[in-house]
């Protein structure tokens, strides 16, 4: 096809505006997070002079007097027990479910499904008065034990769609033949289908952990004393303990960033299909 | 009929009912019935009818906050989604390197606010902020300001900081678009149709529903909004930034429990219409445009 004068013109115009619009969205998620790396290497006084430059002398010293002021090794202990915890309750929860509900037929199937459902449009922040209230009655206030089972309710909507989705794309003849070799009930989800739900329920996973470590709001409402703050909550008293020394709060910062960059780097593919399977289906 | 093996699906289904009902269930009657009473958690409950809810919007902060709602919500479903929208547009098309820029949009989504919050801090700062020192080196030293700190722009800064964090919801819209037969864009090509007609007449039309979803979506996160404006400003300067989430918060810091579960209620209340009369009105113009 042979394009007049004006459409070419039209044509690089377009894409020299897709190449700034990309450019601009890769500086905006970027150059913070690279400045934050960067600063956390400087002295204080650096931060104050030269904000834009790069630091002199790397100031690794930062990082070693992050690690020791901020008792950073409790708080990613206590995150990792939270984050472990809650993501096998709330698989084995959901997947419990989502079996019955997906591989079974019954006349209450549709209307829980629903009702399970809709907590998604539940604003959870509205709750924060029930959840303390329970969290004192159960006498479970300022315990890991009441964050990992508040984390496994709170995303079982999520994780059950996700993981009944998944389930019910198995084709029924394996499960029948099973039967037929003798499964009962329950050996037919041990067996079966939990098995094959593997990429569900890795992606389930993966979401439901990177939830916990990341939630601040009720960490800060059910917990108060260390030795059941998370590392999100844990942060947020840097402020208090780095008083003179900004650089070194950074720096602090920058280590409790690196698990889940960690986990995201490995895992992309799956949770980006992940939160996508769980959305396109929506 | 009742299905033979009806033990064993409510035993299976039991701990998802359990926890949902605990968590879910329980505490939506707990907000509702609880917003209607004078109740400081401990002593007995005083039913007071509709006060909290008449006192609230008599209430200035309460209004402030209950507008900066509406303007998160508008500013995430109407600015955030189309710019989501228009990335992933362009990098349906699979311009060089389009996997890494997804990977990189989407890595926000993995920091957590609590981070993400400080780091804007840092940013915002007066002294020693690459925000300020950038417009104090390109010669702009007359804007440089205390970001956060200023009446006239810490609702505007705390916003802009999350505006750009399109990766969630254009992940979403890209996965919709790449679902699209590419026979669809060969057609039009060879009928002569240039790229931005092959957008308007295929794409949009076919994203349409995850569009609805997502704007409704993003609207519903903006009436739930609390934890970077908590983190960067607590509602301040003098509650310019403040929000219903901070105000139930601060009522629940002060005991008064029946206040914060009326700030509660009005929150899923105002969420859930907000929801449905968007859905509603988007269907409605989106049947049109469909004819």
């Amino acid at each position: 096809m042979i394009k007049t004068k004006s459409q070419i013109a039209v044509d690089i115009i377009a894409k020299i505006g897709k190449w700034l619009f990309i450019a601009f969205f890769l500086l905006m998620t970027l150059v913070p997070i690279i400045w934050l790396i960067i600063t956390s290497f400087k002295s204080n006084l650096e931060y104050e002079t030269e904000p834009l430059g790069l630091p002199k002398v790397w100031q690794w010293s930062n990082y070693a007097k992050a690690l020791n002021m901020s008792g950073l090794p409790r708080l990613f202990l206590n995150s990792v027990i939270v984050a472990v915890c809650t993501t096998a309750l709330n698989l084995i929860v959901s997947a419990m479910g989502g079996f019955a509900l997906a591989r079974e037929k019954f006349k209450a199937r549709e209307p829980i499904l629903s009702l399970l459902l809709a907590g998604v449009l539940i604003p959870i922040i509205a709750f924060m008065v029930p959840y303390f209230s329970i969290a004192t009655k159960l006498k479970l206030y300022d315990s890991l034990l009441i964050l990992i089972i508040v984390y496994a309710a709170i995303n079982i909507p999520v994780s059950l769609f996700l993981i009944y989705g998944f389930m019910s794309d198995i084709p029924k003849e394996l499960e029948e033949a099973a039967v037929i070799d003798g499964c009962s009930f329950s050996q037919r989800f041990t067996r079966v289908v939990f098995p094959l739900t593997k990429p569900g329920l890795v992606t389930a996973g993966t979401l439901v952990f990177i939830y916990c470590w990341n939630e601040f709001t009720y960490a800060m409402l059910l917990t108060s004393s260390v030795k059941s703050r998370t590392l999100q909550l844990g942060i947020r008293f840097f402020k208090g303990q780095f008083v003179v020394d900004y650089t070194s709060m950074l720096a602090a910062i920058v280590l409790t960033m690196i698990p889940t960059i960690f986990v995201y780097i490995f895992l992309h593919d799956k949770i980006i299909s992940g939160m996508t399977a769980g959305a396109v289906k929506g | 009929m009742r299905n033979k093996n009806w033990k064993q699906i409510c035993l299976f289904l039991l701990p998802a009912l359990l926890l949902y009902a605990v968590f879910f269930i329980y505490p939506l009657f707990y907000v509702f019935i609880t917003s209607f009473t004078q109740w400081n958690g401990i002593g007995s409950m005083k039913f007071i009818g509709f006060k909290n809810f008449t006192d609230l919007f008599a209430n200035e902060t309460f209004r402030i906050s209950l507008k900066n709602n509406f303007i998160w919500s508008f500013a995430l479903g109407f600015i955030q989604i189309p710019l989501a929208t228009i990335m992933a547009l362009v990098l349906a098309r699979k311009p060089k390197g389009w996997k890494v820029y997804r990977t990189v949009f989407f890595l926000p989504n993995v920091i957590s606010q609590v981070a993400l919050a400080m780091m804007w801090t840092a940013i915002y700062n007066a002294d020693g902020g690459i925000l300020n020192s950038l417009l104090s080196a390109v010669g702009l030293e007359s804007l440089t300001r205390n970001w956060l700190g200023d009446m006239g722009t810490a609702l505007g800064a705390v916003i802009v900081q999350q505006l750009f964090y399109i990766g969630y919801f254009m992940v979403v819209i890209l996965a919709s678009r790449m679902g699209i037969s590419e026979s669809y864009y060969e057609a039009a090509e060879i009928d002569g149709a240039n790229v931005w007609q092959q957008e308007i007449h295929i794409s949009l039309p076919n994203i349409l529903p995850i569009l609805i979803t997502s704007v409704t979506l993003a609207m519903a996160y903006g009436m739930r909004h609390f934890e970077s404006t908590f983190l960067m400003t607590n509602g301040g300067p003098a509650h310019a930034t403040s929000v219903l989430g901070i105000m139930l918060y601060q009522n629940l810091g002060a005991l008064k429990y029946g206040v914060g579960n009326a700030i509660g209620a009005t929150l899923i209340v105002l969420g859930g219409v907000l929801i449905m009369t968007i859905r509603w009105l988007l269907n409605k113009k989106s049947q049109k445009m469909m004819g």
